[in-house]
């Protein structure tokens, strides 16, 4: 879920915008991670040394590390452990904005020491996700907001991130939440909780976002707005809060009930008065979480 | 296993439904399935139809999956029904054993573990 921060890390330092965020994101399933930025992030080299290596690979048909380690900016064992080393996959998307010409490895290099510091990262962990972990990258997240949540709805949030990356895939990036009492929807799921955590939880998104939501989720091609579409969305949002459930009761034996979720188009919707939206953007449009807890 | 079967499937999502039964397809000799989307429709069909296997889903409007599970039991003592359910917490399994359901299946379901279900409910013997 690394990724999927770090996004909204650089628009919240205003180091990129939503439409170059966007354009680096649709290309993460086909980039890959090169090791100097991988050295980078461990601290191994600086900006400026992973520039002159690059510089000197157009000159000499050498591998990086090679070089790297010719000019005694890494060492033997660095250069194997980064060879070993996982891919995290915010990196990836720092590389990519590099590409792009957005930001200069200098400025990655600072932005990356502040995503992890503020997020207590351990460069050195790899890629993996730890669920502990991207639980505090959501606390962070909506620290940010002036509002904090509380446990129960930070765990919450946690899981339907994973979730979003689970079932529909992990290239968004969800921007600062609104705090707000009424919402506009377009094309809304909305369920209800009843029991360790009382809310209306809900998605929405337009019509052509829908579309591509639900052939992703059901792994079927829909190419027009119809129930089976609806469904999928339903079906979505009532698994995610059925995992929730299944959590609770595992880890602290409390369940939430769950009401049968239901769809409701270009309605307004009064919410409650600690009620927010997170907008998480998609390649394919944007998908907003509605969270309404019961007062 | 037996041809012609009636299935009955009781799920609110239209898309859980055909999942449902395309996975039954793979397995059945042309099976007739009854499609129900509340707790109410799945009593009416169950009454009309006489289906020879039941699927239901937990959360449904009207009358949620335990619910039918209870009245359809009590009504009709051979009735066979298998709860298929997204996520089901331990409370729940327990409540779908105890009101009379005889198996549990995790959605989506997998194909070898609805042959088993077919086989085990449907079979020859």
């Amino acid at each position: 879920m690394y990724a999927q921060f770090f996004g909204s890390y650089l628009l919240s330092r205003n180091a990129v915008t939503p439409v170059e965020l966007k354009e680096a994101i649709s290309h993460l399933s086909d980039s890959h991670l090169r090791l100097g930025t991988i050295a980078m992030s461990k601290g191994y080299m600086t900006a400026k040394e992973v520039d002159e290596v690059c510089f000197l690979q157009t000159r000499e048909d050498k591998h990086f590390g090679e070089i790297a380690v010719e000019r005694n900016y890494l060492f033997d064992d660095q250069l194997n452990e980064l060879l070993k080393s996982q891919n995290p996959d915010y990196l990836l998307l720092g590389q990519n904005l590099v590409d792009m010409g957005v930001l200069t490895n200098e400025r990655l290099e600072t932005l990356l020491a502040g995503y992890q510091k503020e997020n207590q990262i351990d460069p050195a962990a790899g890629g993996d996700d730890i669920p502990e972990q991207t639980t505090e990258l959501v606390r962070n997240f909506f620290f940010t907001s002036d509002r904090t949540l509380s446990d129960l709805m930070v765990t919450y949030m946690n899981l339907i991130f994973n979730n979003l990356v689970r079932f529909i895939g992990g290239d968004f990036t969800p921007l600062s939440p609104a705090f707000v009492s009424e919402y506009d929807t377009n094309c809304a799921v909305i369920q209800r909780l009843t029991g360790v955590l009382p809310l209306h939880s809900g998605i929405d998104m337009d019509k052509e976002a829908a579309i591509e939501f639900a052939s992703r989720y059901a792994q079927m091609e829909f190419n027009e707005f119809d129930e089976y579409v609806q469904a999928s969305l339903e079906d979505f949002l009532n698994l995610h809060n059925g995992l929730f459930s299944v959590n609770m009761s595992n880890t602290s034996s409390k369940e939430a009930e769950l009401a049968p979720p239901e769809f409701t188009e270009n309605r307004s919707v009064e919410l409650s008065s600690n009620a927010f939206v997170v907008p998480v953007i998609y390649p394919f449009g944007t998908v907003y979480l509605l969270l309404s807890p019961d007062n | 296993m037996k041809k012609n079967a009636k299935i009955l499937i009781g799920d609110d999502s239209i898309l859980a439904r055909k999942q449902l039964k395309d996975v039954i397809s793979e397995y059945m000799e042309e099976p007739v399935f009854i499609e129900a989307a509340n707790g109410k429709e799945v009593m009416e069909k169950y009454d009309s139809e006489r289906p020879d296997l039941t699927f239901l889903d937990i959360v449904m409007p009207e009358r949620d999956g335990i619910l039918a599970t209870i009245e359809l039991t009590k009504k009709y003592s051979d009735a066979k029904i298998i709860i298929v359910s997204s996520v089901g917490t331990k409370n729940q399994l327990r409540a779908a054993i105890e009101a009379g359901a005889l198996d549990f299946v995790q959605k989506p379901a997998r194909g070898d573990l609805m042959k088993q279900i077919l086989e085990k409910y449907l079979g020859d013997n």
